[in-house]
């Protein structure tokens, strides 16, 4: 039995040492399924259960939904995927530790021990991989979600599982209580540590889950004598944990940072950064590309205007990039009771994004931006300020506590009150007079980043000039090539410049994407041969002598700040140094700064082209002229 | 003594696990993640040794939820990797 068990780690291992290489790992994929399936069986064999149907039908069960989520995964959602695997992984261990703690009477301390921590860490694992998976597949907000006394709440449950687990151990008060509090405590932890973790710290968290999830499988081979669990659950324990370095390395974070939620999305910009966009003009543009927390408030003339879509329009372009948009609605806003509320309904504003007076105010004490459609009276702080005014009395949004305000309305007369709106002439509030849709459609398109294009607009054949002349390019892709699905052009583009006798290659950083290796899966997915594919380490030194980097949906990887500007998140952080690179073109969506929040440096260098848009079409039109001109 | 020789052959297979992966290219982290995935899998052994000797139907049903959930990991887990595996290609034509 011994033997067998030897033979089976043995092939796990030499699968493990075959996917060092992508021509040998297919080989080490299957050597490591079969030692699973001979695992199974000899174990089946050696207990003499051969011929349990309850076992049968688990096993059948379970291969064959495995199957069938297998089949129907696209690649696109493999982090998700992964996230998920992680957590039933998690979730069978701790059931297995479940069944031993009233199964077995012969534990020792060590074994209650270890069983009862196979529960927490499969708990653990189980919860959070669920929220991670939640929050990758678009079902939960990606942005970090704090609950009131978060930590409280952390380090409550934290103590409450090392009090139960001790008590376990030392066989203290009831099994039932002790077990059963350890599995819902352990998941309450798994969410409450999750949850506040954002979206671009996903490859940490997915990697620690992983890691996590065979730890659980390892721990529950103590109680149970197991050495193939215990060994094969270290293995994997050892994985995710070295996966969890090399990422935390390269986002330059910490892991206790991220395990105490300072992993948020920093909604102001440094005061290092300050300085630095001090000289440009810090007019409304400025506001709408920076504000994090976003208040919209119609009035009338947005009816009058029939603004409704571009208001709509404005709300998802804002969400889009991560920012969050509530709509405040003063109960008497238009004409007659719940007015705004069917005009947004009718272009398919959801309700639950629609708020009333209160909640919209105490919104606003935080909001970095409101902004008034055709609103007036109902947000005039005269009501407040200003006692014998027709108005003084009632109840107002408080746009003016936002910190920072952008009216668009047709003028700025008073509204039917007929008392002239404070606001107007509040140091921190841009007006944009006119047609309220002409007012939005110029905020839609800063977002897009056409206000800053018109330098580059002028150049619009410039890159394909620039990488029909090259002779050496460099690639650079990143999350943004996997949102707008753009591998395909980029599969083209290489082909095109390969075609012409260009040296072609791709420079993929650690923590592009999602995932560890998220952009090496969605381009071999693609056919781009992996030799085309470098490691930061390996590419790095010569970005020198490079003719032309492309760059598609990457941001933070390649921003210069990190070695520049002390003080900022990124500070530090290892990064692709495309900016010694003779040209660099940038295909991202806009300018807005990346997860870290800093803004890119690169943007602003003389040889940089910045095309903003989604980059499946702009690459498209790259790789048209490229052929057209061939 | 059995729980001394578990402990050094966690250790030891931590050691070992280690050094292995850290020489998988981050060309091939997500392979490798979706991998350990079926390895985690490994517990499915474990749920089938304590199913079989459970006694009531409360534990006979976690059980069989255990050997579900861990056998979805093992078949998931070795297909994805290797669907993703195959896509790896050298110039030359498919690997």
């Amino acid at each position: 039995m011994l033997i067998l068990q030897l033979l089976f780690i043995a092939g796990f291992i030499y699968g493990i040492r075959l996917m060092s290489s992508p021509k040998t790992a297919v080989k080490g994929n299957l050597l490591g399924a079969l030692a699973m399936f001979g695992a199974v069986v000899v174990t089946l064999v050696s207990e003499g259960i051969l011929t349990m149907p309850l076992l049968w039908a688990g096993l059948l069960v379970g291969s064959a939904l495995g199957a069938w989520l297998a089949q129907k995964i696209m690649m696109i959602q493999m982090p998700q995927m992964v996230a998920l695997l992680n957590g039933l992984g998690g979730g069978a261990s701790a059931l297995v530790a479940l069944m031993v703690v009233y199964q077995d009477p012969t534990l020792t301390t060590f074994t209650w021990f270890t069983t009862g921590l196979a529960i927490v860490v499969g708990g653990v694992t189980l919860s959070g991989s669920l929220v991670a998976a939640g929050k990758l597949h678009g079902k939960l907000n990606q942005r970090p979600q704090h609950f009131r006394f978060h930590n409280l709440y952390l380090w409550g449950s934290g103590i409450v599982l090392l009090a139960s687990l001790g008590a376990l151990s030392f066989e203290l008060g009831s099994v039932l209580v002790n077990s059963v509090l350890l599995l819902v405590v352990s998941l309450a932890f798994g969410v409450i540590f999750t949850i506040r973790v954002g979206g671009a710290d996903m490859p940490i968290t997915i990697s620690l889950l992983n890691s996590l999830s065979g730890v659980a499988g390892s721990v529950a081979g103590f109680p149970l004598g197991n050495t193939l669990l215990v060994v094969v659950g270290a293995i994997v324990g050892a994985s995710g944990l070295i996966l969890t370095q090399i990422m935390c390395r390269a986002m330059n974070r910490s892991l206790w940072q991220i395990l105490l939620g300072k992993t948020t999305v920093i909604t102001k910009t440094p005061p290092q950064m300050v300085e630095i966009s001090t000289p440009k003009v810090h007019g409304w543009e400025q506001s709408l590309r920076d504000a994090q927390k976003v208040a919209i408030i119609p009035g009338y003339g947005m009816a009058l205007a029939q603004a409704q879509l571009q208001v709509k329009q404005l709300a998802e372009a804002l969400q889009s990039q991560g920012k969050e948009v509530k709509f405040g609605i003063h109960p008497v806003a238009g004409r007659m009771p719940g007015h705004m509320n069917v005009l947004l309904a009718e272009v398919d504003v959801s309700y639950d994004q629609l708020y009333d007076l209160d909640q919209i105010n105490e919104f606003l004490i935080t909001a970095d931006l409101a902004i008034i459609v055709g609103a007036n009276d109902v947000v005039n702080p005269a009501a407040i300020e200003l006692e014998g005014t027709p108005i003084y009395g009632m109840p107002i949004i408080r746009a003016d506590q936002a910190n920072q305000v952008i009216v668009c309305n047709y003028d700025t007369k008073p509204g039917y009150a007929g008392v002239d709106n404070t606001l107007y002439t509040m140091g921190k509030v841009s007006l944009l007079l006119g047609d309220a849709k002409d007012s939005l459609e110029k905020m839609l398109g800063v977002l897009a980043g056409k206000a800053d294009t018109a330098p580059t607009e002028a150049d619009e054949g410039l890159p394909a000039q620039l990488l029909s002349e090259a002779k050496r390019v460099v690639i650079v892709p990143g999350y943004g090539m996997a949102l707008a699905q753009a591998q395909g052009q980029v599969k083209r583009l290489i082909e095109l410049l390969q075609k012409r006798g260009v040296q072609v290659q791709i420079a993929v950083h650690p923590v592009a994407g999602r995932m560890p290796g998220h952009m090496n899966v969605l381009l071999a997915e693609v056919d781009v041969p992996y030799e085309l594919m470098y490691e930061m380490d390996q590419i790095n030194d010569e970005f020198a002598d490079v003719d032309v980097v492309v760059v598609v949906g990457a941001n933070d990887v390649i921003n210069p700040a990190a070695n520049t500007h002390e003080g900022t998140p990124i500070y530090g952080m290892p990064i692709l140094h495309v900016d010694l690179a003779r040209h660099v073109i940038v295909y991202n969506l806009d300018r807005s700064p990346g997860y870290a929040g800093v803004p890119n440096t690169l943007y602003d260098a003389p040889h940089c082209i910045f095309v903003a848009g989604d980059a499946a079409s702009t690459l498209q039109s790259l790789v048209q002229s490229l052929s057209f001109a061939a | 003594m059995k729980e001394l020789y578990l402990l050094i052959a966690f250790v030891a297979a931590g050691l070992l696990g280690y050094k292995l992966i850290n020489e998988v290219p981050s060309l091939l982290h997500t392979p490798l993640m979706s991998g350990m995935n079926a390895l985690s899998g490994i517990t499915v052994v474990g749920a089938l040794v304590t199913t079989a000797v459970s006694l009531t139907t409360g534990s006979k049903v976690v059980g069989f939820v255990a050997i579900v959930l861990a056998m979805i990991n093992v078949v998931a887990g070795f297909l994805v990797t290797h669907r993703m595996l195959k896509m790896f290609r050298s110039e030359g034509g498919r690997s």
